[in-house]
């Protein structure tokens, strides 16, 4: 493995850490509702939340819009990134989910920023969101971010569909839901989902964004009615 | 965008965090101060609520959309110190949308004595501690405790009730902090709550003048 490589690998580690700064903790994607509601029980739920999120979310919208925003920061081309932004952006019909997206891809543009100098993309779109021409989703500043560090799409669609799965168990972890060696027995239970996600949408068009997952709607804006929690979604 | 002066208030459940900033806004309301206030809960809005009610809804001294709720996934320490990542959006959309705004008061709720904040988050940070949890906290020490800008030692009315020694108290602050500043309060009777906003006003906005008055000046 080469110097290059090596530095490569050591970005996706640093990106996909849970100590990079992006505030995820505090978001439970509505799992904190189902808890609370005595509608979930244990792992096998947790597995199917995660799955559905993913299969029926996370892959078709939020995947498809990292892929072509790689693809398009390959060609320099911000009015194409911003327009995938701007379709994140409308696809997150829920409040809180959609301000926490934007709050976390915001944050997560400006720590990037503070290690990669001279990017001309990542500044470029820092400089959209700063003037308010564009919104900061974190999907789109994620794969802005993985660009910048020369990570490939794969892996940082992997890296995406990881930190979403450690972000929703490790809310399961602190509700009480499971134990800690649950908890990694459901990262390596979801590994083949991830991959297939990968397979599927790394090539797709922006036109084929799609996704319809209407109770894992409803629970998460039943979440934010919820007068005591935890978790901002 | 200008930055705006933001104060950070942590201490253990029950110490009175809450109450101080419900104590001390109204003397820098009254002075022409205008202030926003976001309060990191570890579980409900119930402080958050609570302080809108009492200084927005009742005394009308600050719009009730500048008191804000944040949770914190049960990690309100993480959230203040290791990744402000949400506190600091929600602080960043209030420059840009009240620019207007003498101070921000960021408060912390958690039970950890090593509480601190990220001073890119907060510019001030008060520590408050109350008599009821034993007298040997100065002596502790702790993050919260030493490296604090002013230790606020709150309940002293509980003093003889618990069996708390305010003077031991006091000589292990002045140990245990140098020369850093340490005020004794109560809450309940408003006690050295104007020492409080006197430290705000000088060590945090330098005794400048509210931005209103300037304006009008203007």
């Amino acid at each position: 493995m080469s110097i290059d490589e090596i530095e490569q690998e050591l970005g996706v580690m640093q990106l996909s850490d849970s100590f990079f700064p992006t505030g995820i903790f505090t978001t439970s994607n509505g799992l904190e509702f189902l808890f609370n509601e005595k509608k979930i029980q244990g792992t096998v739920d947790l597995i199917d939340l995660i799955r559905i999120n993913i299969i029926q979310q996370i892959g078709p919208t939020d995947c498809v819009a990292l892929a072509n925003v790689m693809d398009n920061a390959n060609n320099y081309d911000l009015k194409k990134i911003i327009e995938v932004d701007n379709l994140v952006f409308a696809s997150k019909s829920i409040k809180e989910i959609r301000n926490a997206s934007v709050r976390s891809g915001m944050q997560f543009i400006k720590c990037v920023s503070e290690f990669v100098k001279d990017n001309k993309i990542l500044n470029q779109y820092k400089e959209s969101i700063t003037d308010n021409q564009t919104h900061g989703v974190f999907p789109v500043a994620y794969a802005i971010g993985c660009h910048s560090l020369k990570i490939t799409k794969e892996k940082s669609m992997a890296m995406m569909l990881y930190g979403f799965t450690v972000g929703v168990i490790g809310a399961a972890l602190r509700l009480g839901l499971i134990q800690h060696f649950e908890s990694q027995k459901i990262i390596h239970s979801i590994k083949p989902i991830i991959g297939q996600t990968i397979r599927e949408y790394s090539n797709k068009s922006i036109l084929e964004m799609w996704q319809f997952a209407p109770q894992v709607d409803v629970v998460q804006m039943s979440h934010e009615k919820m007068d005591s929690k935890m978790f901002i979604t | 965008m200008t930055r705006i002066p933001r104060i950070g208030i942590g201490g253990p459940v029950g110490s009175g965090k809450s109450m101080l900033i419900e104590r001390f806004v109204p003397i820098l309301a009254e002075k022409g101060y205008s202030v926003s206030i976001i309060s990191n809960d570890v579980i409900s809005k119930e402080d958050a609520d609570r302080m809108r009610t009492n200084l927005a809804t009742k005394k009308g001294l600050l719009p009730e959309n500048l008191v804000i709720g944040l949770a914190t996934g049960g990690c309100p320490h993480t959230a203040i110190r290791e990744d402000p990542s949400m506190n600091l959006s929600v602080i960043e959309e209030l420059e840009s949308n009240h620019p207007d705004l003498d101070l921000i008061i960021i408060e912390s709720g958690g039970d950890n004595i090593t509480t601190t904040f990220s001073p890119i988050l907060a510019d001030y940070f008060i520590y408050i501690i109350d008599v009821a949890g034993g007298d040997k906290y100065p002596r502790k020490g702790g993050l919260g405790i030493e490296s604090c800008d002013l230790l606020v030692i709150n309940k002293i009315d509980l003093a003889i009730m618990v069996g708390a020694d305010l003077k031991l108290m006091q000589r292990d602050a002045e140990i245990n902090r140098k020369e850093k500043p340490f005020v004794f309060i109560n809450c309940k009777t408003d006690e050295g709550v104007l020492d409080v906003a006197e430290h705000i006003i000088h060590d945090v906005l330098f005794g400048s003048l509210p931005k209103s008055t300037i304006t009008q000046k203007v």
